[in-house]
């Protein structure tokens, strides 16, 4: 009788299957894309990106290339897929949809935090042949050209704006700390310099953040510890072994540094330190109240204080200054900075994988590259941008973050890094609360990213 | 079955049918929409595969690696013991004995404090997630308002969600979970005949007696079917412990499906993260068979 | 606990005594008043949000707006952020639950009034599923809504997303459905009622508040429930409303706070109203019962 039972369930789940499997519509865009010819330049492209935030930023920016696109190609459709989400979730289901040839949308927005892992998927295709016969790609700064380059060499992304760390400040906690203004820290001993001032002479006020706590997550391994360790001479992987890096001096002095900021009360209380709203804390109440002197951060933090921001604060120009991180010891180029930022690629299972190439294009000429750079404060990753007219104004309040792009570094985003990341976190937190010694939680980095990677995966300097 | 009477058999094993019928729809739903994907995630537990990255290329059968490596590891353990701690003091204590005096009480109080309270408890459990973890930072935080209500009346200053995260996450859950042990109460509740207490009150029997000895036992099936729910529902919960700490600080709040979700969607490794769900599987298992034979209910 | 015994006097306690009448009065005063405390600690905590959403500036931190303004308000309340999402929201969850409730009652029923041989190792496979972190099937069940082509539909949503209620819904209906005494039922098989009949005309009405438990905890999971419709439907104009809270995050971290305040209290609104609806039945039974029993 339990036979009969599941017998019947059976066959009416495969009659239901079989029913909607009929009914279901797929998407339209679909369809359409199925009937166009492999690798061709007409149909359907389906673009998919992040919407995150009540900006709209980016979807009034493509509908404006749609249009010209659309125009300029006749019988050219394009499919605008946004995805609100936030970015964990957005990589899910982008991995989700990239993996199945029914869903995969042709052009897909990666951050080059994560591009990586979807190249080692065989989701994206190489777009080394498309590169070199385009004539824009020498406009891009050769980092910037490396955003998006796999392990194996080839580029599988053009990025379409970066952005970059520095040191801001309030202009009027230094002078009361008499330390000149504007400031110009050489070295990171000028840096803890300016915040002992700050500590003796400006009561109730924290000197100077640096993200240092799991909580703060990336933040703390990018702002803080990469922005550290890329000043010492030191680096996180060997690009030309293709390893991890272990056993590094340099890790320790980065580590050594953070010891220093905390054990002296420079810089947050621990409680707020692995706070887990602590960028909030900074960018919605210390900096606009004048309580935080010194906070090593980023070029976008100034999208809190516009009017349509979670705390407009229109005053922050003339309050906050900006100078590039120094190098450890002032060593050549003297400064120093960390890049993220996004990239366009194509999914390697586009049957439009030319349309997709020429909406990139589209996307990419120097007037629509600047367009974008300006509407989403990005930092310029291309020359002609940079020295665009429309750009160098809107950069004008902060213009040290599109200077660094000189000297700005990608990290070694490869799929192993959301990983060794969480490790230089758990690192630095332990140094700061006091736990580890800089050389311990060096060792435990060390053991953990051998534990990763693999004891081959790993060099010494 | 019997066979000694085809006739009677036969209307026997038509009665069975008809009678297991109604069961149909939900079986047939259960079985297309859930077992699939739980029989491909049992499996996926025991490969490598990833969201993205070389596992997801190609994922081959690993065994019982993913287990080995959750067991050895000490945040695994961590987790697992903050879980517990976590489960128990939100849930079986907190929103379960919360839950239970609301019901009791509010069938004495008139109704309009009755339907008040009721919608303010029942407004804690629907505020969305993430949102009811920022309402719990702002009032436990350095900043927030309970300090500014110690700092009025000249107590110290807290530090919960820095000192004993656990806590902090464990009463933000109370506040948010306790609607649903009120609700199911309050319908057992309903069903209770008066006559039976007020028997026992004419008895002379005091209030805690006759709660203990004539009510609860009335309506122990609501109080296991009730356990069970609210720990299956915090042994999983994950968007107000990661909104209110992070997990932190370190992994003094990392409870299992924040591991979990880190190492699936942070760190992209599925089949580990299967393997935890797995893991998890197993301990509300646990606790639910737990619950039947401690409190004696037959399913 | 010893308050617990008073209640609106019924037919069968009016006999008493003046001094029980005086009694009952201060232990409804005393009963009340703790009520009230209970539910100040609930709401206090509320406060942020309250404050928050007509604040234009609103922070993490508590603190009385300075130019209370309804700005938070008019700024969420437009078709993308609010009103679709809500439409979308409430017909995904709404049939859903429709559906978990009327799935799970048929099969509440025999399990709970017929001892037979699968009734154990199905309740015991029920329980376990309702332990499994949905999240962590999702990606086999997209794979799954690939295969049959359902990604991307609201019937397939629906569909799964009653499916997910299924394990509690079951559970908690047989559970009530266990309170209601059999006796009365076999008053009705005598009368040649089906077991369906019985179901209908006999069982549920007894069981109101159960039903309504399962209806607001069924409607509230899946109302809340971010993750399943995210990866399940593609476009943006299907999606519900509680992906669209996402709407008040940015990527770089700053959050809007005033207006995600405003938005969760449009958002809480809908289920809150269900409750009200509903509580008559919860809080109404007794009374009910009582004049009945009368």
């Amino acid at each position: 009788m339990q036979r009969k039972i599941f017998l019947l369930a059976a066959a009416a789940a495969v009659a239901a299957t079989t029913l909607t499997g009929c009914g279901g519509s797929s998407s339209p865009g679909k369809a359409a894309a199925q009937s166009g010819q492999g690798g061709g330049t007409t149909g359907t492209i389906k673009i998919a990106y992040q919407r995150f935030g009540e900006n709209r930023i980016m979807d009034n920016f493509l509908a404006g290339v749609k249009t010209e696109y659309e125009a300029a190609n006749p019988g050219s459709k394009v499919e605008l897929d946004p995805i609100v989400a936030s970015e964990n979730d957005y990589y899910t289901k982008l991995a989700l949809m990239l993996k199945s040839s029914k869903t995969s949308p042709d052009l897909v927005y990666e951050d080059t935090f994560l591009i990586n892992s979807d190249i080692k998927a065989g989701y994206l295709k190489p777009l080394d042949s498309y590169l070199s016969s385009w004539d824009q790609w020498s406009q891009f700064e050769e980092s910037a050209k490396g955003a998006a380059k796999g392990q194996d060499g080839k580029t599988y992304g053009v990025p379409d704006g970066t952005d970059t760390r520095a040191l801001w400040y309030s202009k009027d906690i230094l002078k009361k700390a008499g330390i000149p203004v504007p400031w110009q820290p050489k070295t990171w001993d000028d840096v803890l310099t300016a915040a002992r001032a700050v500590k003796a002479k400006v009561p109730g006020v924290t000197p100077f953040n640096i993200y240092s706590s799991k909580a703060a997550g990336e933040a703390s391994t990018m702002q803080g510890f990469e922005m550290l360790l890329y000043g010492t001479g030191g680096t996180l992987y060997d690009d030309a072994s293709k390893k991890w890096v272990v056993g590094s001096p340099h890790f320790v002095d980065s580590l050594k540094f953070v010891k220093t900021v905390f054990d002296e009360k420079l810089g947050p209380d621990a409680q707020d330190a692995t706070d887990a709203q602590l960028s909030d804390k900074i960018q919605q109440q210390w900096l606009p109240n004048g309580k935080l002197a010194i906070a090593l951060d980023g070029s976008w933090i100034t999208g809190s204080w516009l009017p349509t921001g979670g705390k407009p604060w229109p005053q922050w120009s003339e309050a906050l200054g900006q100078t590039p991180m120094p190098t450890q010891k002032g060593q050549a180029p003297g400064r120093i900075s960390l890049s993220g930022g996004w990239t366009w690629a194509i999914s390697a299972k586009s049957d439009h994988a030319d349309a997709a190439w020429k909406f990139i294009q589209a996307a990419q000429t120097e007037k629509n590259a600047a367009k974008y750079a300006v509407a989403a404060s990005q930092i310029a990753v291309r020359k002609d941008v940079a020295a665009d007219a429309s750009y160098t104004a809107a950069n004008s309040k902060a213009p040290v973050f599109s200077e660094v792009v000189a000297v700005t570094k990608y990290r070694p985003a490869y799929p192993e890094y959301p990983q060794i990341s969480n490790q230089i976190q758990v690192a630095m937190e332990s140094v700061m609360t006091g736990q580890s010694s800089p050389e311990d939680a060096a060792k435990a980095y060390d053991e953990s990213v051998k534990g990763i990677v693999g004891d081959d995966g790993t060099t010494t300097q | 079955m019997s066979v000694a009477h085809p006739r009677a058999d036969a209307s026997q094993s038509r009665r069975a049918v008809a009678r297991a019928l109604p069961l149909a729809p939900a079986t047939l739903l259960l079985l297309v929409f859930l077992a699939g994907p739980i029989v491909w995630s049992v499996y996926g537990a025991f490969t490598n595969t990833a969201l993205s990255g070389a596992g997801a290329a190609n994922s081959h059968f690993i065994g019982l690696d993913n287990f080995h490596k959750a067991f050895d590891s000490s945040a695994f353990r961590n987790s697992v013991v903050l879980t517990l701690v976590f489960t128990f003091l939100s849930a079986i204590v907190g929103q379960n004995l919360v839950g239970l005096c609301l019901a009791l009480l509010m069938r004495a109080g008139s109704k309009v404090v009755r339907t008040l309270v009721g919608a303010f408890v029942v407004g804690a459990w629907v505020i969305p997630e993430v949102v009811a973890g920022y309402i719990w930072y702002a009032f436990l935080g350095k900043d927030g308002s309970l300090n500014a209500f110690f700092d009025s009346v000249g107590l110290g200053h807290q530090a919960l969600l820095f000192s004993h995260p656990i806590v902090a996450v464990s009463i933000a859950n109370i506040w948010r979970g306790t609607a649903f042990s009120m609700l199911v109460y309050s319908a057992a509740l309903s069903e209770v005949p008066r006559e039976l207490e007020e028997a026992a009150e004419v008895d002379g029997a005091s209030g805690a007696r006759r709660l203990w000895s004539v009510t609860l036992p009335l309506i122990r099936r609501s109080v296991t079917t009730n356990l069970m729910l609210i720990t299956l529902q915090t042994l999983s919960v994950f968007g107000l412990i990661y909104t209110m700490t992070k997990g932190g600080p370190g992994t003094k709040s990392q409870t299992l499906p924040l591991y979990m979700y880190e190492q699936a969607f942070s760190f992209g490794q599925l089949g580990y993260g299967t393997a935890l769900a797995l893991v998890m599987l197993v301990v509300g298992a646990v606790f639910s068979l737990v619950y039947l034979r401690v409190l004696k209910t037959e399913i | 606990m010893a308050t617990t015994m008073s209640r609106p006097v019924t037919a069968a306690a009016a006999p008493r005594s003046r001094t029980m009448h005086a009694r009952s009065r201060a232990q409804k005063a005393v009963v009340n008043l703790v009520l009230l405390l209970i539910g100040a600690m609930f709401v206090v905590p509320l406060l942020w949000v309250l404050l928050a959403s007509v604040n234009a500036d609103a922070g993490l931190s508590v603190s009385w707006p300075g130019h209370p303004s309804l700005d938070n308000f008019k700024a969420v309340l437009d078709e993308e952020t609010t009103f679709r999402p809500m439409r979308n929201g409430l017909l995904l969850c709404g049939s859903a639950a429709v559906l978990t409730l009327v799935a799970s009652t048929l099969a509440a029923y025999p399990l709970s009034r017929y001892d037979t041989r699968y009734r154990k190792p199905f309740l015991l496979t029920i329980l376990f599923s309702t332990g499994l972190p949905i999240t962590a099937i999702m990606v086999p069940v997209y794979g799954l809504f690939v295969q049959i082509n359902l990604v991307d539909t609201r019937i397939g949503t629906v569909l799964f997303l009653a499916t997910t209620g299924l394990p509690f819904g079951i559970w908690l209906m047989k559970n009530f459905m266990d309170g209601v005494p059999v006796s009365l039922e076999e008053a009705a098989w005598t009368d040649g009622a089906s077991s369906l009949q019985a179901l209908r005309f006999v069982v549920l009405p007894l069981m109101w508040p159960g039903l309504a438990v399962v209806a607001i905890f069924t409607f509230i999971g899946m109302w809340g429930n971010f993750f399943v419709p995210f990866v399940l439907l593609l476009s943006p104009d299907k999606l519900p409303a509680s992906v669209s809270i996402y709407t008040f995050f940015s990527q770089y971290g700053q959050v809007a706070y005033g207006q995600l305040a405003a938005y969760s209290l449009i958002y809480a609104l809908p289920v809150v109203l269900l409750y009200l609806l509903l509580s008559r039945k919860l809080g109404g039974a007794f009374t009910l019962g009582g004049a009945v029993k009368g």
